[in-house]
């Protein structure tokens, strides 16, 4: 399993985050949330926290995903990123150029984003060996 | 002199803490909020916490000046370029390079000029007007509207790829009116700063009454109208004064309790569809969704049986769906039950009413 992988889960719907937190929880992930791009900054920025893989929603208040990601990418370059959207082309296209890993549209299958986060962590290839 | 941000309030706080957040990313930024709140304000706080600091500030608004006139005063033109041009001039993208641009009302900004926007946002490259040449611009872009920006995107107004690129980080300043609280230190304020500009001025500082009847208006003008208020106080040194010269109807807000309750009409029903004192009753269900202040022409364009039966039919959904998953304890699987609807259809319906649980 998965088993130290942190996860941090940025979205401003509270359904989509409780939804996420509970099911990548049950697959063994250490997982972190926060409401919009803004908390999420401050949670990275806590010393205490430390990640490795950001799944983060694109249109939300304060800090955009767009936002996130073009910071972490500064700040945090280690850390994958994973943007999701369901707005349609606009905020993805944005995501990609600001070097989002990965970007998924809405909706999103859970299992499919945990492939997505198991590949982006080299997991897999791991389990192979 | 650049104006600090006052306030005590805690969309003021947090607005000070989201500069402080972002203010080095130098990502675009959107500031919407109602004349007079303070975007440019902000927007400063924005850049003498950056790293631009030490560079220049450029401010243009985009609803001051005629289209062709903003094209050559943003981009800039070559000797030639177009009649009178004598002689070549920097638009604003040169001068604000590596600094900061802040975009005054980028939601009047007419939909050609977007585009051209757009453009320079995406490549960081411009040309002036009659020039072949492309120059490589590093602007820190702020934007400020009092729009929905959404809504103009709905009506073809601006252009939705424009918003996002701008849209990286949000700050939405509130209303003063809603955020009482920074009335008296911003009272305090411009006071003080007033008293050191003219020190022959002696108009007083609101006593404890006044101060609590300058809390209860509702500052349509936001801040700019407080401080224009307190500037004429340090002329006319007389509340009295200043209050008679506030906007009536608005004036007349926090008096109406002791008035008639009967006649509570909404104050922009003053047309003709709410002459009669009968039409009361009707103008007020009508006003709840559609702004009848507007001209009876206006008014008969925005009237729409099918688009008010959704806007009617969505708020008692929303009333019912809390309700019911109030009486619930929030299960949401119970009150799809008893709503007699399916979940995913209760989910999709809490989501589009902003029915949240509340937060533990």
């Amino acid at each position: 399993m998965a088993g130290t992988c942190r996860l941090l889960i940025v979205d401003d719907n509270e359904d989509i985050l409780s939804t996420f937190y509970e099911f990548f929880n049950s697959m063994n992930y250490e997982v972190k949330t926060a409401i919009d791009g803004f908390v999420a900054l401050k949670v990275l920025r806590d010393k205490s926290n430390s990640f490795d893989c950001l799944i983060t929603d694109l249109v939300m208040p304060n800090i955009s995903g767009v936002g996130l990601i073009s910071i972490v990418k500064k700040e945090y370059p280690h850390l994958k990123i994973i943007a999701m959207t369901g707005y349609g082309d606009q905020p993805g296209a944005l995501a990609s150029e600001a070097e989002a890993d990965v970007v998924l549209f809405k909706p999103i299958d859970l299992f499919k984003i945990e492939n997505t986060v198991s590949e982006l962590m080299n997991l897999k290839t791991d389990k192979q060996k | 002199m650049t104006t600090p941000l006052i306030g005590v309030s805690n969309s003021i706080l947090k607005i000070k803490e989201l500069i402080s957040h972002v203010a080095n990313t130098c990502l675009n930024v959107l500031i919407t909020g109602e004349t007079g709140v303070g975007k440019e304000v902000i927007a400063q706080s924005l850049y003498s916490e950056s790293i631009r600091s030490s560079e220049n500030f450029v401010k243009i608004n985009c609803a001051a000046l005629p289209e062709t006139l903003l094209e050559s005063e943003l981009y800039g033109f070559e000797k030639g370029a177009f009649t009178g041009a004598h002689k070549k001039r920097p638009g604003k993208f040169q001068t604000a390079d590596k600094g900061v641009l802040f975009l005054d009302e980028i939601g009047d900004m007419p939909l050609s000029l977007q585009s051209k926007m757009l453009h320079v946002l995406q490549s960081g490259e411009f040309s002036p007007l009659g020039s072949d040449q492309d120059f490589k611009t590093d602007v820190w872009v702020i934007a400020a509207t009092n729009h929905n920006l959404e809504k103009s995107i709905a009506q073809k107004m601006f252009r939705e790829d424009l918003f996002y690129r701008l849209n990286i980080i949000k700050i939405h300043i509130p209303p003063l009116r809603e955020r009482k609280e920074d009335i008296s230190p911003l009272i305090e304020y411009y006071h003080r700063l007033y008293q050191s500009e003219y020190p022959n001025s002696n108009g007083s500082k609101p006593d404890s009454d006044t101060l609590a009847k300058l809390c209860q208006y509702e500052w349509p003008g936001n801040v700019r109208q407080l401080q224009n208020c307190i500037k004429k106080q340090m002329v006319l040194d007389s509340w009295a004064k200043i209050f008679d010269e506030l906007p009536k109807e608005q004036e007349s807000i926090p008096q109406l309790p002791e008035g008639d309750q009967q006649n509570n009409v909404p104050l922009s029903a003053t047309n003709e569809f709410a002459t009669n004192e009968f039409a009361t009753n009707q103008t007020t269900i009508i006003s709840e969704f559609v702004d009848l202040s507007t001209s009876s022409e206006k008014l008969f364009e925005d009237i729409s049986l099918k688009k008010i039966k959704k806007l009617a039919s969505d708020r008692v959904e929303k009333e019912v769906i809390t309700f019911v998953l109030e009486k619930v304890g929030w299960n949401r699987s119970r009150a799809a039950k008893i709503l007699k609807i399916s979940y995913k259809t209760l989910l999709y319906k809490m989501n589009e009413f902003k029915v949240h649980p509340p937060v533990k």
